[in-house]
């Protein structure tokens, strides 16, 4: 029987490797642009939190620009801000994490050891441009592993309305008037003043809250040694003004786990007054989800005994250390803090720069008044009390402030049993 | 005789070879099982006995003995979400039950033969846990929620409520929640053994003069005994389970009233960083579960003869 003589075994054999063959060489001939290019792969929020360009709606031309002069292919991982931590956490637990830039929000002294020290490495031209305080949230045991990118302070925000309305011209100044503000201002269905006390932990969460207070108070969390100081007038004082607000403030606030639930009741027209972020400047003026656009104003934290006070968002870029191309992150993240793209930061996302330069500039105090508020806010004390257990000593903080909140224990009870548990978990830290 | 006598070789020598070959057929399951269960379950029981954390930038897993399961003794957050967990599976299962056996009754009825009624009841069941935990959250909002919306407009309260504003009330109103979402499934596990029960002893009942509670008394609620058993252990397996919804409505809050055993056990793995103490929290689900599974693997299998 005559076979044709391409399909006997041998030739078949032969065709198929040639073709092999071929198909390994050729890619390396036509190689495609992407395949010089250097991956990079940022782990960061969901926008509207403070995400990079690419990621959030900004500088979008100009980052494409950057990787392209830099050869470089950024992808982002980006999760909803409440499992940032969670995800990141697993991820270094299990070695698997594949970043080599990661957003933090506090948490560097806590995983300090899975990040480089490489904050000392910026030009100093641009480390001269940035507060000097700023750095103290990602500096853990003498080293800087991240460098902060938006001034985010907590400030008062108001319904110049409802205020109107009550017979005030001004923001309250100090405690007293701002309880007194509050009262007057709870009436016709609305509150004086909302916030979101359902989430203990972490910043934005209860107890980061009654630091601002605290602080205000005159006192200050840990002692030189470590050890707990808030059981102390201060800090008994703090959380007896949280209560005093109470009564003028939406009952809902000791239920609502996220800013989020307590900036949409502001921006509904429900409330008077707040202490939030300076992104809540863009959202409460979008006419599409506010009904107090051009209403809204903003003003310092109201001064306790001491003055006024405040607490740091932290939000920072850092450079794990399993990254392959650390330099090339690095130069990632001075994009991220170029002039012009912290200005297209703070006037298309509401998220301010933390560039002092670019703080100052004209065009970004019009675009957001919030700017010199926040700028202004920066000149008293706004510590976090960032530590490696930063989120444990929140919870057990928050939930003893939540109970007292909640009617359920004294300032003063709450706040000794809240020691108690702290010095705990600080003997524990060693 | 003799040829029984002749087949009890020939019958044991099958039994031999099948006792040779059945590993072999059961190898791939047996592998898969031990990669998928087995080897997490070590590997938790391993870490409970380490003082694991995050140092040096890795995983440190120092040995510690039975050190975590000793901490759990003493740890006031611990039995205070035991409480929480106790109190939310006995509510959760009895209400589960409850209502899940009338629901059945009803849909048991001839009047309620139409299918779309099965289908309706099932939704609650079918929606995502999370989408579910998000509908909730609005329909409890203190200010925009539905809830306060209905209840003012029947004049059954006169402002609106806070109902995730206090620690008891607010785990109260989870339990309402996960009530609505588990009733379905057992209603529908309970009409399914209604619907086995044979009609001529209803109609026996009936000649010998029972009265309908005496013919639910002495006929339906013996025939559904196992069912009962079966959705009484189902139901306190997933009541130790839950999470999801206390993760989007409360986060443990009010001052850590909806605590419960799963959530501090991730609480404590993955917002503290603790992995050794959370996987020995895990570890104590994990066995009140697992007793649970072999008490409800029985009940599945009532009539296997033992010794097999």
């Amino acid at each position: 029987m005559n076979r044709l003589p391409f399909l006997d075994r041998r030739s078949l054999i032969k065709t198929a490797a040639s073709g092999a063959a071929a198909a390994l060489v050729l890619p390396s001939l036509s190689r495609p642009s992407w395949a010089d290019e250097t991956a990079l792969s940022v782990f960061s929020p969901l926008p509207p939190d403070p995400a990079p360009p690419g990621a959030a709606k900004f500088s979008e031309e100009a980052f494409a620009a950057w990787q392209k002069a830099n050869s470089a292919k950024v992808t982002y991982d980006m999760v909803a801000w409440p499992q940032l931590h969670d995800k990141m956490a697993t991820a270094f637990a299990s070695g698997e994490h594949v970043w080599d830039v990661v957003y933090m929000s506090g948490w560097v002294p806590e995983l300090a050891k899975f990040l480089v020290p490489f904050a000392k490495n910026l030009p100093k031209e641009l480390i001269d441009d940035l507060p000097k305080s700023s750095f103290s949230t990602v500096t853990w045991d003498g080293q800087s592993s991240g460098v902060v990118f938006t001034l985010s302070l907590l400030t008062l925000f108001y319904n110049t309305e409802l205020l109107q309305k009550a017979g005030f011209t001004a923001p309250p100044k100090t405690w007293d008037e701002l309880k007194n503000v509050a009262k007057e201002c709870t009436r016709d269905g609305n509150y004086g003043w909302v916030l979101n006390y359902g989430d203990p932990a972490g910043i934005g969460g209860t107890a980061s809250y009654w630091m601002c207070f605290l602080q205000q108070a005159g006192g200050k969390l840990y002692n030189e040694d470590g050890s707990p100081a808030f059981n102390s007038d201060a800090g008994i004082l703090a959380l007896q003004m949280m209560m005093d607000l109470m009564p003028y403030s939406d009952p809902g606030s000791i239920s609502y786990v996220g800013i989020n639930d307590a900036t949409n009741v502001m921006t509904a027209g429900k409330a008077a007054m707040m202490m939030n972020w300076p992104f809540m400047w863009k959202p409460a003026n979008d006419p599409a989800s506010s009904k107090i656009v051009g209403k809204l104003a903003g003003a310092l934290l109201p001064a306790g005994p001491a003055g006024s006070a405040s607490i740091d968002g932290t939000d920072a870029w850092t450079i794990t250390k399993t990254s392959k191309n650390p330099e090339l992150a690095t130069k990632l993240i001075e994009f991220y803090l170029d002039k012009d793209v912290q200005k297209r930061q703070a006037i298309d996302t509401g998220w301010l720069p933390i560039r002092l330069s670019v703080l100052s500039d004209p065009d970004v105090q019009k675009a957001l008044p919030n700017a010199a508020v926040v700028l202004e806010q920066a000149n008293h004390p706004y510590d976090s009390y960032v530590t490696p257990d930063y989120n444990e000593v929140t919870v057990a903080l928050g939930t003893e402030i939540n109970k007292a909140l909640a009617g359920k224990s004294s300032a003063k009870d709450a706040i000794a049993e809240a020691a108690n548990l702290v010095a705990a978990i600080v003997k524990k830290r060693g | 005789m003799a040829e029984a006598t002749r087949a009890l070789p020939l019958g044991t020598g099958h039994r031999t070879r099948h006792a040779r070959v059945a590993p072999l057929f059961l190898a791939p399951a047996l592998i898969v099982l031990a990669l998928l269960l087995a080897y997490p379950v070590l590997y938790s029981i391993w870490l409970s006995l380490t003082d694991a954390s995050l140092s040096a930038g890795q995983l440190d897993t120092p040995f510690s003995g039975l050190d975590n399961y000793r901490q759990l003794i003493g740890d006031k957050s611990v039995s205070a979400a035991l409480l929480n967990t106790l109190y939310f599976t006995v509510v959760e299962v009895i209400g589960v039950v409850v209502l899940g056996l009338l629901t059945a009754l009803l849909l048991n009825h001839p009047m309620a033969s139409w299918s779309g009624f099965r289908v309706f009841l099932l939704l609650p069941w079918a929606i995502a846990p999370v989408a579910n935990a998000v509908l909730w959250k609005w329909i409890y909002h203190s200010n925009y929620g539905i809830l306060n919306s209905l209840l003012l407009q029947l004049g059954l309260i006169d402002q609106n409520v806070t109902w995730l504003g206090d620690p008891f009330r607010a785990l109260n109103m989870v339990l309402l929640v996960d009530i609505w979402k588990s009733t379905p499934f057992i209603a529908i596990l309970f009409l399914a053994a209604l619907q086995n029960i044979p009609k001529t002893l209803y109609r026996a009942a009936r000649v010998d003069g029972a009265s309908t509670f005496e013919a639910f008394r002495f006929i339906t609620l013996p025939s559904l005994n196992t069912a009962i058993a079966i959705a009484v252990i189902l139901q306190t397996i997933w009541s130790l389970r839950v999470f999801d919804l206390i993760f989007v409505l409360t986060k443990g809050g009010p001052a850590d009233g909806t605590v419960v055993m799963n959530f501090l056990a991730y609480r404590v793995t993955f917002n503290f960083l603790k992995f050794g103490y959370g996987a020995a929290l895990a570890n104590v689900i994990f066995l009140a579960s697992l007793l649970l599974s072999i008490i409800y693997v029985r009940l599945m299998n009532p009539g296997a003869p033992r010794g097999r």
